[in-house]
């Protein structure tokens, strides 16, 4: 367990947005990882085994609370969304960003940035950049369109990055 | 290629690199006890206090047959108390009787829209059915508006769940 509660523990943390959540799901993750140790003992696929359960267990546990405002949030027009979800990238994209940074400041950044993006901007986002998904297997695992997958992680990347640069500039003035 | 899908695409180069290689969050210290002890805990539960799935098999399949017997009897016992000695055709006789006022009131009730059909002038049947409409979409809207009012606002602030 020990070897593996970081990884579980990172992806819940990034699929939910909520250490506390995060912590639930990893409790249920080694649980199910528990009643099923016979075939896990000693297999070199646990890993992919504990991701794929974590990554699931997350889904489910927001999809949940989700659900009931799908058809709503499915409803909203491309300019609603526009309009809400922020501009389109309208500034200069850097060749690096946080690249001076220590791992670990990167890290804290990054983490505190993506909890305030919203789930739907969220959710796709840390399947694709971190977890290595396609379009269009996130699009099957959250039962979306391909096209709002699309626009959702463009809009994510757009609203991160300029959280990223101030959160950048912060820590460099604190480091100074 | 257009100037916005270049910066799209060296936005997510740039993203990809800050993201990639980040080392993993640390386990909270309490994880590891919080697996124990709700393992022990359900570890003292009697078996017939976990999930049907975790039952010893012979107990599944005992379950399985007492209930489908307790199931049976009580169906044929109930039918069989009830009809007691009675043939086929008097089963089947009583069986109409109770269906006949059924059958009645759908009677009546085919009867009634036929005749409003014919009474009642094609513009009243039009504008009710607009109505029906109308009020339907207004419902849908007035759902719409309170999502956008009471959910979306806070799920976009990031604070929902």
């Amino acid at each position: 367990m020990r070897a593996y509660q970081d990884m579980v523990f990172s992806t819940a943390a990034r699929l939910a947005g909520n250490d506390t959540q995060a912590e639930d799901i990893a409790q249920e993750v080694f649980i199910r990882a528990y009643e099923h140790f016979s075939d896990l003992r000693g297999s070199v696929t646990a890993g992919g085994w504990l991701k794929t359960v974590t990554t699931n267990l997350s889904l489910n546990y927001l999809t949940r609370y989700r659900k009931r405002w799908r058809l709503f949030s499915e409803m909203r027009s491309s300019s609603e969304d526009s309009e809400a979800d922020g501009p389109e990238l309208d500034w200069e994209v850097p060749d690096t960003i946080l690249a001076d940074l220590s791992a670990e400041q990167r890290s804290a950044i990054v983490e505190a940035a993506l909890k305030q993006l919203p789930d739907h901007q969220r959710l796709p986002l840390v399947l694709y950049h971190f977890e290595d998904l396609s379009y269009q297997e996130i699009a099957d695992k959250l039962n979306v369109s391909l096209t709002k997958i699309k626009t959702d992680i463009r809009r994510a990347r757009g609203a991160l990055l300029p959280l990223l640069q101030s959160c950048g500039g912060v820590q460099d003035t604190l480091d100074s | 290629m257009n100037k916005q899908t270049e910066s799209e695409q060296k936005l997510e180069q740039v993203l990809n690199q800050a993201l990639k290689g980040l080392p993993p969050l640390r386990a909270p210290s309490t994880l590891e006890s919080r697996v124990v002890n709700e393992l022990a805990r359900r570890a003292l539960l009697p078996w017939w206090r976990a999930s049907f799935a975790s039952w010893p098999m012979s107990a599944r399949v005992g379950f399985a047959l007492i209930s489908a017997a307790l199931a049976a009897a009580t169906i044929l016992g109930g039918v069989s108390a009830y009809l007691g000695d009675r043939s086929f055709n008097e089963v089947s006789a009583l069986v109409l009787s109770w269906m006949q006022p059924f059958l009645a009131v759908m009677s009546s009730a085919g009867g009634l829209a036929a005749l409003l059909v014919r009474v009642i002038p094609p513009v009243w049947l039009y504008g009710t059915l607009g109505l029906g409409i109308l009020l339907y979409v207004t419902l849908f809207g007035l759902g719409a508006a309170a999502y956008r009012t009471l959910y979306l606002r806070s799920s976009l602030a990031g604070d929902d769940l």
